[in-house]
């Protein structure tokens, strides 16, 4: 549990009461990570319904306001899923997906949102299995870590100061 | 359109139970009466069918939706299928969302009761996103059929073959006097030993004067030297170096070459022996016609030498007032066929190269087996002996972190290649091969290298690192010093020394990727679209491949390649068929452009430019591929990603989080 959110443990055994569901938010990247998705479907993998897939054509269309938009909107957790370093449909923009996410999680942190909650991975065509996995992985990470607590968080302006 | 209801028409597709055994249809309605929106709901068993197609195109043509949307499968599996069905019912067919139920929901979600209530969440969030869709067209623009191929190498020249073969206009810019690339300076190839002149010269004959000549345009001693434009209409610079000759004219007699007074070495034999100012390159050189070295003529110091235009029967061939010209063209496609070089085996001082005599790299002994080679091609040193002993040194620069790091796949073909030839033009003499490893697969790749296996004269080395060899001169004879597995140095005598360099990019590669500002790969070579997919594509749309260009290889895929190059072109650039331009790709708003060219810097198909006169950026639509990198790098937001836009993916974003 991070210390920046300040959730109590109160607060966290009455959302484990209540059953917490996290709501999250999965932006996947057509070529692979996308047709990893639907591979772990035609394999009829079975994982929990929390990710909600927003599918973009590349990573490097990755705009960090989606992601702020996200967790303003409700989510407690983003997962951004591209394809491999190398293999990328469109040459090398998952590496600057990569890097703008780096710097994401500096302004998360600067509104109290803990990096665990915005995870980038890498999920490849053939990979169904992964992706099942990385995604019940995020579910229970962020069933963990509780709801985010969006009335203690920075607002923009503290941030943009 | 925003917000506002609409009518949306739903098709439900229950995938034969696929979808609609985890997911109630009738649920799904109730939950869509809910909206504001006018919605058409129909429940389908299996969509793609083509009654159901049918069904669904006269659903459309009566209903007339403002919106579709279509719950069912993956749209990586028949969001195509769809949108064709819309065309067909007059509709936009970017105004429709596939929602995919099948493979992101009822197939992965064990409960029911959760899986229906994700689903109702997916559906209702691609109707938010499909009330913001754009009606986006599809653009066409016109091509130039004809196609420009850089380099008459074998590659280039089987693509311009295939090309003119199909009616395509072609021209061919070579640097050199001649064509045939390689291997017309080199006599026989492996892994046949068949006789390489022999084999190419019908090729060359065909692409010079054959029934399909009259569509190939061939440029000699000519460089590309500016590119403009794109994929279908791409306008070309060549500047065309003078030859003094003129080969439609020139009979190939060679009268006037004897009678040249100057004399210097001869570069294509590398310097073994001497040619004139006025010469064949090779004998047999193709087009059979002499080439002028203007720096070696006497006419360049000033005098009025004209020997050679008085020997030449023809006089109007000898030209000295030819000077270099600027061709320009333009072009639908490129095919760059510029092979590669070997490396420079002078990097390793420990092999003697330049300073022991007799050390040779791989084509420099070739031309000492050509019968058209400065020894008429029998097997002699520098002192006009005859080599008792030679030693073949393999992976010369190859498999080596410092130098090439790859395997070129050739070389050791061409090691025993070696092997055979000397045993067939001085048979006693004994042949050590130095290896690291041996790379010869392919059905008739292994022979020669059992052949060499087998004659008594052979011997194999093992080495492991190119530093483990030394090649020494001691009393007048020459020796490798090489360093065994066990520490132990043996000293083998030797007289002559091929050493096999690793094929390298040449230097045009760097200078041709700046003028096409195409990628190179991390070794150098021009970079594949995709490196087994479409390996005979670079990254910018509209210019392809062939040959050693691309990575090492021999004859054979070399041939291929220049088939494939051709291929592409016939297929993509057919003449009267305009290039469709996919309408998802990035489009700059220049009202609110600022002019900060931070989009151009990250755009991987040099797609964006500048427009210098108004200060604003600009995406060539037939190169960007959509991939949306450039959105979010524009500070001042004036970048649209169509069918992706800011817009809807945030109210996606926000469906799918209510
Ligand atoms: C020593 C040696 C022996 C070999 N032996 C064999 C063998 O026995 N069997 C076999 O299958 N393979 C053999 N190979 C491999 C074979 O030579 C290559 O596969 C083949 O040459 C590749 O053809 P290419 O057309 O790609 O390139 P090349 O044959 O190199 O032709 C490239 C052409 O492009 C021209 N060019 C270069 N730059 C420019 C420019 N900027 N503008 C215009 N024109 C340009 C060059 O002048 C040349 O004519 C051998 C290679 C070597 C080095
Ligand atoms: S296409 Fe998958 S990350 Fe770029």
């Amino acid at each position: 549990m991070n210390s920046q959110e300040s959730e109590t443990d109160q607060e966290l055994l009455k959302a484990k009461q209540t059953g917490f569901e996290p709501k999250i938010v999965g932006f996947l990247c057509n070529w692979c990570s996308y047709a990893g998705a639907d591979k772990a479907g035609l394999a009829q993998l079975s994982y929990p319904p929390n990710v909600r897939v927003v599918k973009i054509m590349c990573t490097g269309r990755m705009d960090p306001q989606f992601v702020l938009h996200a967790f303003d909107k409700g989510a407690d957790g983003v997962i951004i899923l591209g394809c491999h370093p190398g293999d990328c449909h469109y040459k090398e923009q998952n590496y600057r997906a990569v890097q703008r996410h780096r710097i994401l999680l500096r302004i998360l942190r600067e509104f109290g949102i803990s990096e665990e909650r915005c995870l980038f991975d890498f999920v490849s065509a053939a990979e169904g299995e992964k992706y099942a996995r990385v995604i019940g992985n995020i579910i229970e990470k962020i069933r963990a870590l509780g709801p985010l607590n969006r009335a203690k968080l920075a607002s923009k302006d503290q941030v943009l100061e | 359109m925003d917000n506002k209801p609409v009518k949306i028409s739903v098709f439900f597709c229950r995938c034969g139970g696929n979808i609609s055994d985890k997911v109630d249809a009738a649920f799904i309605e109730q939950e869509l009466k809910r909206l504001p929106d006018t919605i058409h709901f129909k429940v389908v068993d299996f969509l793609c069918g083509e009654e159901e197609k049918n069904m669904m195109e006269k659903e459309l043509a009566e209903v007339r939706p403002d919106r579709v949307v279509v719950v069912a499968c993956s749209p990586r599996d028949h969001e195509e299928t769809f949108r064709r069905v819309l065309v067909k019912a007059g509709i936009n067919p970017y105004l429709m969302q596939m929602v995919n139920i099948r493979e992101h929901v009822s197939w992965v979600t064990v409960d029911k009761d959760r899986a229906v209530r994700k689903a109702a969440i997916y559906i209702k969030t691609a109707i938010r996103r499909v009330k913001l869709h754009k009606p986006l067209e599809k653009k066409t623009i016109d091509i130039i059929p004809e196609v420009l191929v850089i380099g008459a190498g074998v590659a280039g020249i089987k693509a311009a073959l295939s090309l003119a073969q199909a009616g395509r206009k072609v021209t061919v810019v070579e640097k050199g006097p001649v064509i045939g690339g390689l291997p017309v300076r080199y006599e026989d190839v492996f892994p046949d030993m068949e006789c390489g002149p022999c084999m190419l010269e019908p090729m060359m004959g065909e692409f010079l004067h054959g029934d399909h000549a009259h569509n190939i345009e061939l440029l000699l001693l000519s460089e590309v030297s500016e590119v403009k434009g794109f994929f279908g209409n791409f306008q070309v610079k060549i500047r065309k170096n003078a030859r003094f000759i003129d080969p439609h004219v020139c009979i190939g007699c060679g009268e006037c070459v004897n009678p040249c007074p100057v004399s210097v070495p001869n570069d294509y034999n590398f310097g073994r022996d001497q040619r004139k100012a006025i010469y064949f390159p090779f004998a047999g050189g193709l087009p059979n016609a002499p080439v002028i070295d203007w720096n070696s003529c006497q006419r360049s110091k000033g005098t009025d030498c004209s020997i050679c235009k008085t020997a030449c029967p023809m006089p109007e061939a000898v030209n000295y007032e030819e000077t270099p010209s600027v061709i320009e063209k333009n072009f639908g496609a490129v095919i760059l066929a510029i092979g590669a070089s070997l490396y420079d085996v002078s990097r390793f001082p420990n092999l003697g190269y330049g300073t022991v005599p007799d050390v040779v790299n791989s084509l420099e002994f070739e031309r000492l087996l050509a019968s058209n080679g400065p020894t008429q091609g029998k097997l002699e040193m520098s002192n006009g002996e005859i080599p008792k002993h030679v030693s073949i040194i393999h992976c010369v620069g190859s498999l080596d972190k410092n130098h090439a790091e790859y395997c070129s796949g050739i070389c050791c073909q061409c090691a025993f290649k070696y092997n055979s030839l000397i045993a067939h033009k001085a048979p006693g003499t004994k042949v050590d091969h130095f290896l690291r490893e041996v790379a010869i697969a392919g059905k008739s790749d292994y022979a020669l290298y059992q052949q060499a296996h087998q004659r008594g004269e052979t011997r194999f080395f093992r080495y492991n690192a190119i530093d483990d060899l030394k090649v020494i001169r001691e009393g007048g004879s020459s020796f490798i010093l090489s360093q065994t597995d066990c520490g132990k140095a043996e000293k083998i005598r030797t007289d002559m020394v091929v050493l096999c360099p690793a094929l390298i990019p040449s230097p045009d590669t760097e200078k041709l990727s700046a003028v096409f500002e195409i990628p190179r790969d991390k070794f150098g070579f021009f970079e594949e679209l995709h490196p087994r997919v479409d390996s005979g594509k670079t990254k910018i749309r509209g210019i392809f491949m062939a040959g050693t260009c691309q990575s090492p290889m021999d004859i054979q895929k070399t041939m291929n390649q220049g088939v494939a190059s051709s291929g592409y072109i016939l297929s993509e650039l057919v003449e009267g068929r305009k290039i469709e331009v996919e309408p998802i790709n990035a489009q700059v708003n220049s009202d609110k452009c600022s002019g900060c060219k931070c989009c151009i810097l990250v755009c991987p198909y040099k797609a964006i430019s500048f427009d210098e006169a108004n200060e604003v950026a600009e995406i060539n639509p037939v190169l960007c591929q959509g991939c949306g990198t450039c959105v979010p790098n524009c500070p001042s937001g004036s970048i649209i990603g169509n069918h992706f836009t800011n817009e809807e993916i945030l109210e996606e974003i926000e469906g799918m989080l209510s």
